[in-house]
C-alpha cells in the first residue's frame, strides 16, 4: 500500500510538471511577455518620417524587428527603411508574403525596401522562417 | 530427413519496428541450415519457419533462436509479449520532454543574438556565430532533425558510426559548399515557395519519425520512409551502404536547411569571391554548430539501451515531436498561408 501511494504521488507530480510546463511555455510563446518594449500596450514609436516626398518606416532587424509594430499612413509613397547591426540571425532574411518580398539583407548596413502605395490595412512580415514577426498598420 | 516431414513452427517477434528490421530478421533466420521456409509477417509481428528440433519444447527452441537474433536487437517469443508497460513510460518521458522544450524557449527569450556585438568579422565570428545558432531557433530546424535521426538509427543498434557519418558529411560539405558559393559568387538560395516546400517536407518527416519513437502507434510505422520491399531485398546485402548513405546525405542536406544564420553565413562567403575564404567561413560555422548538434546527436549513447531506453525514446520522440510542429506551423507563416503564431 505505502508503494503505491509513492506510485500516486510520483504521477500526481509528472502530471503537475507537464501541466506547469505547457502552461509557462505558452504564455512565452504566444504572448508579449519578456518582449523587448512590450509593444501593442505602450504608444507609438516614432520610427515613420518623411523625406524627399516618401513616407519612411524605419525598423531595425537583429534578433527580431523592433519595432514589431508600426502605425503609418496609407495612400502615400512608403519606403521601408531596415537597419540591420551585424545581424546573422533569422531577421536577417526579411519576408512580406503579401508583396512577395523575401530579400536577404546585409549583415551591417541599411536597405531600402519599396512598398509602394499602400492602401488602408495590416501588413504583416515576418523573418525568413516565420518566427520573427512585425506589422505595419496604414491608417 | 525430408522437408515435409519438419515441423512448421510459428513464433512471435519482439524488436522488429521497421520494414528493414522484418528482412533482416528474415535473413538472419534463413541462413540458419536446421530452418527452411522462413517468413515473417511484419504486420502480425509473427514468424514461422520448419525446422526440426527433436525433443525440444518451443520455449525451448524461441530461446535458442533468440540468442542468434538477439544479436540483431530481436527476440523470439512464444506467447505475444505484454507491451502495457511502455504507457507508465510517459510518466517519466512526458516532464522531461516538457523541461527540455521549456529549456528551448527560455533560451530563445534571452535574445542571446543581442549579446553578439560583431560589426567586423574575424576568423572566429563564424565559429561564434555557429554557436549562437546551434542554441537559437536553428536548433528546431537542425537539431531536430538531427535528434529524430540519431535516435531512430539508435533504435535499431547504431549508436555510433551514423551519428559520425552525419557529422563528418555536415563538416566537409559545408567547407566545399561554402567555397563553391565564394568562388561562383552566387548561393544556392530557394525562393520562398522552395523554403516552404523543404521546411515543410522536413517538418513532415520529423514528425513521421517522432511519432515513431514514440513506439505506440504501430500502424504508422508502415510511413516510415524505407525502401520498397523488392528492392531493399538485394539491398540487404548492401545495407551497409543504405546505412552509410543516409546519415551523409542528411549531413549534406542540412546546408540547405532554411535557418537564417546558415543563411546569413552563405551571404558572407558569398562576398568574399575567393574560395578558400568561403570555404573556411563555413567550416568556421559548422564547427561552431557542432558542439550542440553533438550533444543532441550521441545522447543516444548508454541511452539507447539499458533499462531507461523506453524513456529516453519517448522522450526524444516528444521533443521532436514538438520541434516537428513548429517547423510546419513556421513555415505556413513565413509563406503567408497563416498569421505569425510563435513570437519570440
Amino acid at each position: 500500500m505505502f508503494s503505491l501511494f509513492n506510485d500516486m504521488s510520483s504521477k500526481t507530480i509528472s502530471l503537475l510538471i507537464i501541466l506547469a510546463g505547457i502552461a509557462v511555455s505558452g504564455l512565452i510563446f504566444f504572448s508579449d511577455f519578456g518582449n523587448k518594449e512590450g509593444e501593442g500596450v505602450v504608444p507609438q514609436k516614432n520610427n515613420v518620417y518623411i523625406q524627399d516626398g516618401k513616407q519612411i518606416i524605419q525598423i531595425t532587424a537583429k534578433g527580431g524587428f523592433e519595432p514589431a509594430s508600426t502605425i503609418a499612413k496609407a495612400g502615400v509613397p512608403t519606403t521601408l527603411r531596415i537597419t540591420t547591426e551585424g545581424t546573422f540571425d533569422c531577421s536577417s532574411v526579411i519576408s512580406i508574403p503579401e508583396l512577395k518580398i523575401r530579400q536577404n539583407l546585409p549583415s551591417s548596413g541599411t536597405t531600402d525596401i519599396d512598398l509602394g502605395v499602400r492602401p488602408a490595412g495590416v501588413l504583416d512580415g515576418t523573418c525568413g522562417m516565420g518566427m520573427y514577426p512585425f506589422t505595419i498598420e496604414f491608417k | 530427413m525430408t522437408e515435409s516431414k519438419k515441423q512448421i513452427h510459428n513464433f512471435h517477434v519482439n524488436g522488429m519496428h521497421c520494414k528493414s528490421c522484418v528482412l533482416v530478421t528474415e535473413h538472419t533466420l534463413d541462413e540458419i541450415p536446421n530452418l527452411s521456409d522462413v517468413k515473417v509477417n511484419g504486420h502480425k509481428q509473427t514468424v514461422s519457419f520448419r525446422g526440426d528440433f527433436g525433443e525440444k519444447t518451443e520455449e525451448e527452441v524461441a530461446s535458442e533462436l533468440t540468442k542468434i537474433l538477439s544479436k540483431k536487437g530481436y527476440t523470439l517469443s512464444v506467447e505475444k509479449k505484454n507491451l502495457n508497460k511502455n504507457w507508465e513510460e510517459f510518466w517519466i518521458a512526458g516532464p522531461l520532454a516538457v523541461l527540455f522544450v521549456l529549456f528551448f524557449v527560455l533560451l530563445q527569450k534571452m535574445g542571446l543574438v543581442n549579446l553578439m556585438n560583431t560589426n567586423e568579422m574575424n576568423i572566429f565570428t563564424p565559429l561564434l556565430i555557429g554557436i549562437v545558432a546551434s542554441v537559437s531557433s536553428c536548433m528546431a530546424v537542425v537539431g531536430g532533425l538531427v535528434l529524430s535521426m540519431s535516435a531512430t538509427f539508435a533504435k535499431e543498434g547504431e549508436k555510433v558510426r551514423p551519428q559520425v557519418l552525419f557529422h563528418v558529411g555536415r563538416i566537409v560539405s559545408f567547407f566545399l559548399l561554402g567555397g563553391m558559393i565564394g568562388a561562383i559568387g552566387s548561393a544556392f538560395q530557394l525562393n520562398a515557395f522552395g523554403t516552404f516546400s523543404l521546411s515543410f517536407l522536413v517538418g513532415i518527416v520529423m514528425l513521421i519519425m517522432g511519432i515513431n519513437l514514440l513506439d505506440v502507434f504501430h500502424g504508422v510505422k508502415r510511413f516510415q520512409l524505407a525502401m520498397p520491399k523488392f528492392l531493399s531485398k538485394q539491398a540487404l546485402k548492401t545495407s551497409d551502404m543504405a546505412h552509410t548513405i543516409t546519415p551523409l546525405l542528411v549531413g549534406v542536406a542540412t546546408f540547405f536547411l532554411p535557418c537564417g544564420f546558415t543563411q546569413s553565413m552563405q551571404m558572407y562567403a558569398l562576398s568574399t569571391g575567393d574560395f578558400m575564404k568561403g570555404g573556411i567561413t563555413m567550416l568556421a560555422f559548422a564547427l561552431g554548430t557542432f558542439p550542440a548538434l553533438a550533444v543532441l546527436s550521441f545522447s543516444g549513447i548508454g541511452l539507447a539501451e539499458g533499462r531507461n531506453k523506453g524513456v529516453f525514446f519517448k522522450t526524444a520522440g516528444i521533443v521532436v515531436i514538438a520541434f516537428a510542429l513548429f517547423n510546419i506551423i513556421n513555415s505556413f507563416v513565413a509563406i503567408g498561408l497563416i498569421k505569425n503564431v510563435f513570437s519570440f
